[in-house]
C-alpha cells in the first residue's frame, strides 16, 4: 500500500511542478537580442579591466572596442528589421494540459507492463532470519554456511555440509570442508575419500597426485572402503596402465556382495578401460590438428593465444624440443621487446622451456 | 518496496523527459514563455527522479537484495561494502543508469544557471538534452532494466567480475560518464543553434566552460582508466589500443580539437560552423565509444557487458542523434553567419592546425578502431588492427603537433609573428636540446629516437614555461612588478601553461617508458635473486592469504639498490575468486622517484620454483602526473569567470607595435 501512495505522490508532484509556469499570467517571449547587447556590454567592460591589468595596451583596446562597437551595431540593424512574434496562446494552453495529463499515462501505463508492485524486496539478512520450516536448500546451506563462518571449529557441521556441495557440483568448497572435518575431528576413511572424489572432480575427472594421496591414506584406514579402491583403479587407468586397473576392478567386483550399487559402476568402467585400447587413432588425430594450427601460425603469427596452444600442445605430446622451437618462433613473430613476446615467455617458463634475455 | 519505487521513478523519469523533449521546443517556435518555462521544473524533476532510482538500486546492492536480478548477478554478500557500491555501476544496466543520472544533473545545471541565456536558446538546449534522456532511458527500461526482479530469489549472487574489484571502479567510470555525457551539453547547444538558425554571442561564452568541464573530466577518466589497466592486468601496460580505449580516446581528441575552437569563437566569434560541426562529431563519438562497448561487436579487454540485442538498439539511437544533427547542420549550416577574419599565422590560424591535427588524428584512430569491422563484414575474416598501425599512423601525426603546441600561445590574435615568436622560444629550444643530448651521451646511447621524444618532451614544458615568463613580462620589466604581473595574470592563462607543460609531461613519461624500460623473466625458487636495473630483487617465498571473498598466493620479494642496501618489501600476488571461479593478477608495485619497479607472477614451474616478470619502468608516473597536469589545467581555467575577449593585433603598417604582450 505504502508503495501506491509514493508513487502517487510523485506522479502528482511531477504535474504540479509541471502546471507552475504554465499556470503564470505572461506567455510573452523576452527579446533574445537584449541579452546579446549584454554580453557585448561585458565584453566592453572586459576590456578595460585587461588595460587597466597591463595586460592589453591602449592601441590593442581600441581596436578590440571598436570591432565589438560594429557588432552592436549589426545586431540593432538586424534587430530592428526583425519582426515581432506574436503567440498563440490557447494552443500553449492546449499542449500543455496535453503535457501534464501524458505524464500519469505514461508513467502508470508503462510500469504496469513492466513493474512488479506486489513483490517485496528481500534483504538477505531478513530472509537468513525467517523461519526455517519455510526455507529452500539454497536458504539452509547459507544459514550453514554463516553458521560455520561464525564457528568454523564445529567439525560436525562440515560432515553435513561437504557432501552437500559435493552434490551441488561446489568441488572446491567440497573438498574444503571435508579437509577441515578432517583436521578437526580426526581422518577417516569416508572424509578422506570425499575430499579424494572432490579434487578429483574439480579436476574435470583426473585423479591427480592429491586425489590419489587421500584415497590411499584411507585406505589405509579402511582397506575395503569400496569409493577409494575405485579411484585407485581409475588413477592407474589413467596413468596408462590399463591391465592395472582391469585388475584392482575385477578384484573388487568380485569382492562385492548381490546387489550393490557399485556393480554397474564397475562393469561400466571395465568396459570403458577395453575400449581405451583403441586410443592411437585419437592420438594421430591430435598430431594433425597440431600441425594445422602450426601452419596457420606461421602464416598468421600475430596471435598469442594461438601460440599458447601450441606450446602446450607439443608439450603434451612431449615433443620439448618442438615446443622450445615454437616458443622462441612466437616471440621472434612479435619482437622479444614487445609485451606479447614477454608473456609468451612467462608461458614458456611455467611449462619449463628455456628462455633467453 | 524500495526496489519498485526506483523502478517507478525510472518510469516517471521517462515521462517527463518526454515532455521535456517536445514542449519547450513547441514554446520556442511559438514565443510562448509559458510552454519554455516547463523546460526547468522538467529538468529538475527528471534529475531527483533519477537520483531517486540510483538510490534505490544503491539500497538493493548493499543490502544483497538478491531478488532484483541485476544484484544477483554482480554481487555476493562476501563482497567488502565499497564493491557492493561501486558494484552498482560495474554492470551494464547499473553503468546505464549512471550515465542518465549524470546526463539528467548536467541538464539540471544548464537550467539552474542558464537563468541569464536567451529564453528560446535554453529552452532548446533542454529540449533537445530532454530527447537524449528520452532514448537513453527508453533503452534502460525496454532492453537493460536494472530492475527486473527473479522470484524466488537466490540465496548468493554471482559476484563482481574480479577484475572490478578495485578501487579503480569508484573512480574511472563516473570521471569518464562525466566526461561522455558532458559533451552531450556541447551537443544540445549545438543542435539548439541549428534548430533557432543562428549563433548569438552568449552562445559561444557558454560552450567553452562546459567543453572545458567534460575535457577534464575525460582526460582524468581516461588517465585513471589506463593506471587501472597498469596496476591490474599484470602486464606493465599502460595502453593497448584496444577498441574500448579508442572509444573513449576519439572524444578526447575531437573533444580538444572543440576546446580551442571554442577559444577562438569566444574571444573572436569565429570558426562558428565549424566549432557546430565538432561539437556534434565529439558527442557523436562518445555514443559511438557506448555502442562499441556495449555491443560486443569488437572484441576486447572490456567486454563486460556485451549483447546483440542491446547493440542494435544504441545503434538505433546514434543513428537518430548522429544521423538527425548532421542532416540539421547541412541544412542550417549556411544560414549561420560566418565570423571574423583571420591571418593564417595567427592565433587563430595556430588553433585551425591544432583542430587540423587532431581530427586527423581522431579520423585515423577511427579507421583503425573500425576496420576490423569491415574486414569482416566484407571477407569474413576475424583480423584484429594493434599497436603497430596505430604507433606508424598516430605518431607521425602528433609529432608535429606536439612540436607546434608552444607556438601557439605566443602569436597574437587576428595577425601574429612567428618568427619573433621562435625568437623568444631560444631558451626554451636550447634548454631542451641540451636535455636531449645529456640524455643520449649519459642515460643511453643506442636510441636517438629517445632522445629525440625527451627533447619534445622539455620543449612542451619548458615553452609552457616561456609564456608565462613573457606574459608576466620577465626581462623587460623589474622583478618586483613582473612578480606582480603574475600573479595577476588571468586563471586561464595558467590553465593554458599547465595543460601544455601536462602534456609534456605525459610524453616524458611514454617516451622514458617505451624507450629505457627494461625487463627480466625467470624461475625463481625461494631465496632466489635477480638483477633489475640495478635492483637486487631477491624472492622471499610464497605465502597464502584469506581475503573476504578471495584466496591469494603472495609472492613476497625484498629488493635493495645498487650499493645492497635492502630498500623495501614488494607483494605480488595471484588471486582466486571462487564465486566466478576467476583468477586476478595482483602486480606488486615499487615506487622509486617518478620510476617503479613492477613485479608480476606468472604459473608454477614444473619444478616447483614461480615464473616471476620484472620490469623497472623508468620516469612511469609522469604518463599519469601529466594528465592530472592537464585535468588541473582545464579545472583552473575553468574557474576563470571572467568574460573573456582577444583583442586584435595592429597592423603592421601601424608604429605602435603593443608593448606588453596580448592578453590571452
Amino acid at each position: 500500500m505504502l508503495f501506491w501512495i509514493v508513487a502517487a505522490a510523485l506522479t502528482f508532484g511531477a504535474c504540479l511542478l509541471l502546471l507552475a509556469p504554465l499556470a503564470r499570467g505572461n506567455a510573452d517571449a523576452a527579446d533574445a537580442r537584449a541579452h546579446e547587447i549584454e554580453v557585448y556590454k561585458d565584453q566592453l567592460l572586459e576590456i578595460e579591466r585587461d588595460m587597466a591589468r597591463g595586460l592589453i595596451s591602449a592601441g590593442e583596446a581600441e581596436l578590440a572596442r571598436a570591432e565589438i562597437g560594429r557588432k552592436i551595431i549589426r545586431l540593432s540593424d538586424a534587430h530592428d528589421a526583425a519582426e515581432p512574434t506574436s503567440p498563440s496562446r490557447p494552443l500553449g494552453r492546449w499542449i500543455g494540459a496535453l503535457a501534464i495529463l501524458s505524464l500519469p499515462l505514461v508513467s502508470w501505463g508503462l510500469y504496469a507492463a513492466t513493474g512488479s508492485p506486489f513483490y517485496p524486496g528481500q534483504p538477505l539478512q531478513a530472509r537468513l532470519e525467517r523461519d526455517p520450516s519455510e526455507a529452500s536448500v539454497d536458504e539452509l546451506i547459507a544459514r550453514a554456511e554463516a553458521h560455520l563462518a561464525a564457528n568454523p571449529d564445529d567439525a560436525r557441521g562440515w560432515d553435513v555440509l561437504a557432501p552437500i556441495y559435493l552434490r551441488l557440483g561446489r568441488f572446491a568448497d567440497a573438498a574444503t570442508a571435508f579437509a577441515n572435518a578432517s583436521r578437526l575431528d580426526q581422518p577417516t576413511a569416508a572424509r578422506l575419500a570425499g575430499e579424494g572424489e572432490a579434487l578429483a572432480a574439480g579436476a574435470n575427472g583426473q585423479v591427480t597426485a592429491d586425489a590419489l594421496a587421500r584415497f590411499e591414506d584411507a585406505l589405509a584406514l579402511q582397506p575395503d572402503d569400496l569409493r577409494s579402491r575405485y579411484f585407485v583403479a581409475l588413477a592407474a587407468e589413467q596413468a596408462g596402465n590399463g591391465d592395472e586397473a582391469r585388475r584392482l576392478w575385477q578384484e573388487m567386483r568380485d569382492g562385492l556382495p548381490e546387489g550393490s550399487p557399485w556393480h554397474g559402476v564397475i562393469a561400466a568402467a571395465i568396459e570403458g578401460e577395453a575400449a581405451g585400447d583403441a586410443q592411437d587413432d585419437q592420438v594421430g588425430m591430435i598430431e594433425n590438428m597440431v600441425a594445422s594450427l602450426a601452419a596457420r601460425l606461421e602464416a598468421n603469427p600475430n596471435d598469442v593465444d594461438g601460440w599458447q596452444q601450441l606450446i602446450r600442445s607439443y608439450m603434451v605430446l612431449e615433443r620439448p624440443q618442438d615446443a622450445q622451437g615454437a616458443l622462441e618462433r612466437g616471440r621472434a613473430a612479435f619482437g622479444t621487446a614487445s609485451p606479447e613476446a614477454g608473456h609468451l615467455a612467462a608461458y614458456g617458463l611455467s611449462l619449463g622451456l628455456e628462455v633467453e634475455q | 518496496m524500495i526496489v519498485e519505487i526506483g523502478h517507478f521513478a525510472l518510469v516517471l523519469a521517462f515521462a517527463l523527459s518526454l515532455v521535456l523533449s517536445v514542449v519547450p521546443l513547441v514554446g520556442a517556435r511559438m514565443g510562448d514563455a509559458r510552454l519554455m518555462g516547463v523546460a526547468e521544473p522538467a529538468a529538475l524533476s527528471i534529475l531527483a527522479l533519477i537520483a531517486l532510482s540510483f538510490a534505490a538500486l544503491t539500497v538493493a546492492y548493499v543490502q544483497s537484495d538478491f531478488s532484483v536480478a541485476n544484484v544477483w548477478e554482480n554481487s555476493h554478500s562476501a563482497k567488502p561494502m565499497l564493491y557492493k557500491v561501486t558494484g552498482v555501476w560495474g554492470n551494464h544496466e547499473g553503468s546505464m543508469l549512471l550515465w542518465v543520472l549524470i546526463l539528467a544533473a548536467f541538464a539540471a545545471l544548464v537550467a539552474i544557471f542558464g537563468r541569464n541565456l536567451p529564453a528560446t536558446l535554453r529552452a532548446n538546449v533542454l529540449a533537445v538534452q530532454g530527447m537524449i534522456a528520452a532514448a537513453f532511458l527508453l533503452f534502460l527500461l525496454a532492453s537493460s532494466n536494472p530492475f527486473e526482479r527473479i522470484n524466488p530469489p537466490p540465496i548468493e549472487g554471482q559476484d563482481l567480475n574480479p577484475i572490478l574489484q578495485d578501487i579503480g571502479l569508484a573512480i574511472h567510470p563516473p570521471l569518464l560518464y562525466l566526461g561522455y555525457v558532458g559533451f552531450s551539453i556541447c551537443f544540445s547547444f549545438a543542435v539548439a543553434a541549428l534548430i533557432e538558425g543562428r549563433i548569438d554571442a552568449a552562445w559561444a561564452r557558454w560552450v567553452r566552460p562546459w567543453t572545458l568541464a567534460a575535457w577534464a573530466a575525460l582526460t582524468g577518466g581516461i588517465a585513471m582508466g589506463s593506471y587501472w589497466a597498469y596496476y591490474e592486468l599484470g602486464w606493465g601496460g599502460y595502453w593497448f589500443w584496444d577498441p574500448v580505449e579508442n572509444a573513449s580516446f576519439l572524444p578526447w581528441l575531437s573533444g580538444t580539437a572543440l576546446l580551442h575552437s571554442a577559444i577562438v569563437m569566444e574571444k573572436r566569434s569565429a570558426l562558428k560552423i565549424w566549432t557546430v560541426l565538432l561539437a556534434i562529431l565529439t558527442f557523436s563519438l562518445s555514443l559511438l565509444g557506448t555502442f562499441l562497448v556495449r555491443s560486443g561487436v569488437l572484441t576486447s579487454v572490456h567486454a563486460f557487458a556485451t549483447d546483440p540485442t542491446r547493440g542494435v538498439f544504441i545503434l538505433m539511437i546514434l543513428v537518430a542523434f548522429i544521423g538527425g544533427s548532421l542532416a540539421l547542420f547541412a541544412l542550417r549550416a549556411s544560414s549561420l553567419t560566418a565570423g571574423g577574419v583571420f591571418h593564417p599565422i595567427s592565433r587563430e590560424g595556430g588553433l585551425v592546425l591544432n583542430n587540423l591535427f587532431l581530427t586527423t588524428a581522431a579520423a585515423t584512430v577511427l579507421v583503425g578502431t573500425l576496420w576490423p569491422l569491415l574486414v569482416e563484414a566484407v571477407s569474413g575474416e576475424k583480423i584484429s588492427v594493434g599497436a603497430p598501425f596505430f604507433n606508424m599512423t598516430f605518431g607521425p601525426l602528433i609529432v608535429p603537433l606536439l612540436l607546434a603546441v608552444p607556438f601557439g600561445p605566443l602569436l597574437a590574435w587576428k595577425r601574429g609573428d612567428l618568427y619573433a615568436a621562435s625568437q623568444r622560444l631560444f631558451v626554451a629550444f636550447g634548454l631542451s636540446l641540451a636535455i636531449a643530448l645529456a640524455t643520449f651521451f649519459i642515460v643511453d646511447r643506442v636510441s636517438a629516437l629517445a632522445a629525440f621524444g625527451i627533447a619534445v618532451a622539455f620543449w612542451l614544458v619548458f615553452g609552457a614555461l616561456t609564456d608565462l615568463a613573457l606574459k608576466s613580462g620577465v626581462g623587460k620589466v623589474s622583478p618586483a612588478v613582473a612578480l606582480r604581473r603574475f600573479a595577476g595574470l588571468p586563471r586561464s592563462v595558467f590553465g593554458t601553461s599547465l595543460a601544455h607543460a601536462g602534456l609534456g609531461l605525459t610524453t616524458l613519461g611514454i617516451v622514458a617508458v617505451s624507450a629505457l624500460e627494461v625487463e627480466r623473466i625467470a624461475v625463481m625458487q625461494p631465496g632466489d635473486a635477480m638483477d633489475v636495473a640495478g635492483y637486487e630483487l631477491r624472492f622471499d617465498g610464497i605465502f597464502p592469504f584469506e581475503g573476504p571473498n578471495y584466496t591469494e598466493e603472495q609472492g613476497r620479494f625484498t629488493y635493495s639498490d645498487r650499493s645492497g642496501r635492502e630498500r623495501g618489501e614488494i607483494v605480488s600476488a595471484k588471486r582466486f575468486y571462487p564465486a566466478r571461479q576467476m583468477p586476478t593478477t595482483e602486480a606488486g608495485i615499487a615506487s622509486r622517484g617518478f620510476s617503479q619497479l613492477y613485479v608480476a607472477l606468472g604459473d608454477r614451474a614444473p619444478d616447483g620454483g614461480i615464473v616471476v616478470r620484472a620490469w623497472w619502468k623508468p620516469q612511469v608516473l609522469f604518463i599519469w602526473i601529466g594528465c592530472v597536469s592537464m585535468m588541473l589545467g582545464g579545472a583552473i581555467s575553468l574557474l576563470d569567470r571572467r568574460l573573456r575577449v582577444g583583442a586584435p593585433a595592429a597592423r603592421r603598417a601601424k608604429p605602435a607595435r603593443p608593448a606588453v604582450e596580448p592578453a590571452e
